[in-house]
């Protein structure tokens, strides 16, 4: 008897931990995405940067095996039958938020843009607001887990940034098409902005979600 | 040992029966329905602590019942378990929600009618006044541990998980106590009649000496344990959709709630507790665990503003307290006119 209690004990434990973790990796992408740019604009593609980019793409392995056994446990346990299913939609939109990252930092390896020495501050600032856009979400859904009273307020932070990030990629994609860049380098540019402010839409989107799930969640 | 005994003791048993398919899921239903415990834990778990309930502490409620009205023959306790469970069956179909204490109790005072016995108004008042307290206890206990855990849960900020882990426990926790308090509250209802006739001589098992009482109180228990095993699940099943829009918090304070009302009215130490420090404390009667439940669900309706609460339900119960004691009465009367004059079987003394 005492055997099976220590065992569900430490199981519930076991899981809380993952749950944590996992959410310690959403934070680390955004903390090293946010490097990795600043690095990219001042080295463009360098060791350094490379070292950043094979970071943000070990994150976001940990984070899908984290999700699976997260997700393996939930069933094989048949642990919160009636909140089950939003947990699940709540790990899969933080995963797609890591995966994000890591597939912008990837497209910036690859394409290597040039971007002028004018767009690098709105740059730097845009990337800031999404990766802070990304940790308010991070700490949003960890509130939901321990102390779903304070969603609310991250959520809301989230709204303002994705808001302000917004109005930075708009004001870039319009001082870009104002320049004398050709239109090829235009576009490229453009499309990735477009790809970085996604991920404060993204985190927008899951935030949406888990303000109905918190209303579910209250007794 | 007479084998007639069994056959009068059927009726008795058959209301047993049907008490643990319908009560039971009262007790664990909602564990069950919000798939946090496994139906054959929850029966294993309720079918032992229904025995022990109503072995160890069903006497108070039922000596009450026998206050009301001493059955002293056994075609005659037949006859009573019989109409009760007739009336149950009856009231099930119309989907009223139904208590077996109110069919026992019209059975009782339906025997008292025949056979001449005077009714002791007192006892009847006090018995018919805990059919109104008990869903009113139960919604009050109901709010006021949701607006507990609620508070607690804000507070204590406990993990999702291991909240879920608490709350699993929990539902166990009460799923053993619910069936304790049910056996100890509700036994009296299929057995309490057949308690005079009871022919069976005490037994010693390991210094504890069961009495003639105690050994029928477990035979009860055993029939209702077999409702619970045999039918319980298809009653679950049956009231699933309610159950499904239950989170398993609010299924552990209704399963809670109910239990400690159950209890409240069928434990003898503790009236004896308030009693001792002039605190003051009610009959020991068995009471509806259906209409304990209802009373639950509608508290926490309350305590969450008032919203989507079906008050025509309280019609039904209110329907419930005059029709099942009054068909139950009338089945009696007539039933027993046909067992003394067409049988031939004396149905009092």
């Amino acid at each position: 008897m005492f055997h099976i209690k220590f065992s569900m004990f430490s199981r519930t434990k076991s899981l809380e931990n993952k749950i944590d973790l996992f959410h310690d990796k959403i934070i680390d992408a955004a903390m090293t995405f946010k490097k990795a740019i600043r690095v990219f604009l001042a080295e463009q593609r360098s060791d350094e940067y490379k070292k950043l980019s094979k970071q943000i793409k070990q994150i976001e392995h940990d984070a899908d095996s984290l999700r699976r056994d997260i997700e393996n446990n939930l069933y094989a346990q048949n642990l919160i039958p009636d909140l089950r299913a939003d947990v699940l939609e709540l790990v899969e939109n933080i995963d797609k938020i890591i995966n994000r990252f890591d597939e912008v930092a990837y497209k910036f390896y690859i394409e290597r843009p040039d971007f002028p020495a004018e767009y690098h501050m709105r740059m730097i600032e845009l990337c800031e607001q999404v990766s802070d856009c990304a940790e308010n979400m991070a700490i949003a859904s960890r509130a939901f887990f321990r102390d779903f009273s304070t969603v609310r307020d991250f959520s809301q932070k989230v709204y303002f940034i994705e808001h302000e990030s917004d109005l930075t990629s708009g004001r870039m994609k319009e001082a870009i098409f104002d320049s004398d860049m050709p239109l090829a380098n235009k576009l490229q540019l453009s499309s990735l902005i477009s790809e970085v402010a996604d991920i404060a839409d993204i985190a927008e989107d899951c935030v949406d979600e888990l303000l109905i799930f918190t209303i579910k969640r209250d007794i | 040992m007479d084998i007639s005994y069994f056959i009068f003791l059927s009726s008795g048993l058959f209301l047993g029966w049907s008490l643990g398919a319908n009560d039971a899921a009262n007790v664990f239903g909602t564990a069950v329905g919000t798939k946090m415990v496994r139906f054959k834990t929850a029966a294993a778990i309720a079918s032992l602590f229904v025995i022990i309930g109503a072995v160890f502490a069903g006497a108070g409620a039922s000596r009450t019942l026998d206050e009301l009205g001493s059955i002293n023959t056994l075609p005659g306790a037949f006859m009573v378990a019989l109409s009760a469970a007739l009336a149950v069956y009856m009231m099930v179909n119309s989907s009223i929600p139904v208590s077996t204490t109110q069919a026992i109790v019209g059975s009782i005072v339906g025997w008292n009618f025949y056979s001449g016995h005077k009714t002791d108004m007192g006892i009847l008042t006090q018995i018919i006044s805990t059919w109104i307290i008990c869903p009113i206890l139960a919604g009050c206990i109901a709010i006021s541990l949701y607006l507990l855990i609620k508070c607690f849960i804000k507070r204590s900020k406990i993990h999702l998980i291991r909240q879920d882990l608490y709350t699993r426990l929990g539902l166990i926790a009460a799923c053993a106590f619910g069936a304790f308090a049910l056996g100890a509250n509700n036994i009296a209802n299929v057995m309490g009649v057949f308690v005079e006739s009871a022919p069976f001589h005490p037994i010693t098992i390991s210094r504890i000496t069961f009495n003639s009482t105690q050994i029928l109180f477990f035979i009860g228990g055993l029939a209702i344990s077999s409702g619970i095993f045999t039918y319980s699940r298809k009653i679950i099943k049956t009231i699933g959709k309610g159950v499904m829009s239950m989170s398993p918090m609010i299924a552990w304070i209704v399963v809670i709630s109910q239990s400690i009302v159950l209890f409240i009215f069928a434990s003898q130490g503790l009236k004896t507790l308030l009693t001792q420090y002039n605190l003051p404390s009610l009959p020991l009667v068995p009471v509806s665990s259906s209409q304990a439940v209802i009373g639950a669900i509608i508290g926490i309706g309350i305590a969450k503003g008032g919203r989507g609460i079906h008050w025509e339900i309280l019609g039904k119960i209110a329907l419930g307290w005059i029709t099942t004691p009054l068909i139950s009465a009338l089945i009696c009367f007539i039933s027993l006119f046909f067992l003394e004059n067409v049988f031939n079987l004396v149905v009092y003394h």
